[in-house]
């Protein structure tokens, strides 16, 4: 019988396909991290989250 | 009136660290003429010291705790996968046992989370150093062991697996889960108490660490080793910014531990002698975060903080957090790094011929003239 995938795991899967994303979004977060708020990359974040949904 | 008086009890915290609150509490409930008590009508003033034997600041949920290391114990062969940490630690404090040269008829592992502490010490070649003499394995210099940990089945885990009992005789003794119970030995019954990994858990560190020295014979060690300082701060950071971008504030993912200064007044302070702390870190690359975090969860090392947000962490968070981490801290294979801050502790109870530091003010020869002849 093939073990139940953990829905965290599909998601790990799902992740790791938008590199190129997370790496934009990462750097956004980071240049500035002393002053960071709400929103501040959130356009990075939906490009992000749309490949990772895809 | 009587619906107001439940707001205003409603509305004190739960949990205040200082006493002098205590006594306020019966008088909101008596005085319903006062829509809100002032804590400036409460008389009793005290400093802020902690009375010994008093209440602690709970930081952490010990039924959590409780239910995560049952959970995770339950599938063995995950628990087990996620062992390597444990049993590294375990077996890095059966090493200092080599520099004792004693036989110690009866020890207590205190926290043996799967009696990671047995196993490290009937593994053989404790010493891998090729210049001396293969050494037997520690076991010989125990009598009996104790394995005591609150989760009765990661502690009975591996029970049913081969074990060497000729080379140690070992009893697992399931702990009751209220942390603030006395240990249930006599007093001065153990020649050693060994713990691994278990006490970042604790809520009451000076509480435990004395109950710990309550059941050592005199002029016994203790040696012991928990999770601590910088202990996952990569995960700490990370999840901090994707929370505080994503959400706009931040919930406690990482306990507080304590620092390496404060272990050695903890220890001071829970009557130990001649104390030794030191820290060592272990740095784990993991693929991704989501290795790290499930590898943390099969540990029974989940968030148990109080007044941590309830529910899964949600996964926008997660996204950014792995984006993150991998921006700030990541390798350039590609892996994720995390560092686990190991702060060893060694203390001995007072008694027996034990050297002692000489009286204050009873030295003859001046430093001074030491110094400068060299």
């Amino acid at each position: 019988m093939q073990p139940r995938t953990r829905p965290i795991q599909r998601f790990a899967q799902a992740v790791s396909k938008c590199s190129a994303e997370a790496a934009v979004y990462g750097k956004c977060v980071v240049a500035d991290y002393n002053s960071i708020h709400k929103d501040l990359c959130a356009k990075e974040f939906m490009k992000l989250k749309n490949c990772y949904l895809v | 009136m009587r619906l107001s008086v439940a707001r205003v009890r409603l509305r004190l915290p739960v949990q205040r660290p200082t006493l002098s609150l205590c006594s306020c509490l019966s008088f909101a409930t008596t005085a319903t003429r006062f829509p809100s008590p002032t804590l400036s009508l409460c008389a009793r003033r005290a400093y802020a010291s902690q009375a010994p034997g008093g209440t602690s600041f709970n930081v952490f949920n010990t039924h959590t705790k409780w239910l995560q290391k049952e959970r995770a114990a339950a599938n063995p062969e995950l628990s087990r996968q996620a062992d390597y940490l444990k049993d590294e630690v375990a077996m890095r404090v059966c090493e200092r046992l080599l520099d004792v040269k004693r036989h110690f008829p009866a020890v207590l592992d205190l926290g043996a989370n799967s009696c990671n502490i047995a196993r490290a010490l009937v593994s053989p070649n404790p010493d891998p150093d090729p210049s001396t003499p293969l050494s037997p394995p520690l076991a010989t210099k125990i009598g009996s062991l104790t394995c005591a940990d609150s989760s009765p089945t990661l502690l009975h885990r591996d029970a049913s697996l081969p074990f060497d009992a000729s080379l140690l005789s070992l009893t697992r003794l399931v702990l009751p889960p209220d942390e603030t119970a006395p240990l249930p030995f006599p007093p001065e019954s153990f020649d050693m108490v060994l713990s691994s990994l278990s006490l970042h858990w604790v809520n009451d560190l000076p509480g435990a660490l004395a109950r710990v020295n309550a059941v050592l014979k005199p002029d016994s060690p203790f040696i012991g080793a928990m999770l601590g300082g910088d202990t996952l701060f990569e995960l700490r950071t990370s999840l901090q910014l994707a929370e505080q971008e994503r959400r706009g504030g931040i919930s406690p993912h990482v306990s507080p531990l304590a620092d390496v200064r404060d272990v050695g007044g903890l220890l001071q302070r829970a009557g130990f002698q001649m104390l030794t702390v030191d820290v060592e870190d272990i740095v784990v690359d993991y693929p991704d975060i989501f290795a790290l975090m499930q590898d943390l969860q099969a540990m029974g090392e989940g968030n148990a903080v109080l007044g941590r947000e309830m529910g899964a962490i949600r996964r926008d968070v997660l996204l950014a957090g792995e984006a993150i981490y991998r921006e700030l801290h990541g390798n350039e294979d590609g892996s994720l790094p995390a560092t686990f801050r190991v702060i060893h502790m060694i203390g001995w109870k007072a008694g027996g011929n034990q050297p002692k530091p000489l009286k204050r003010g009873s030295g003859e020869v001046n430093l001074k003239d030491i110094l400068e002849k060299k």
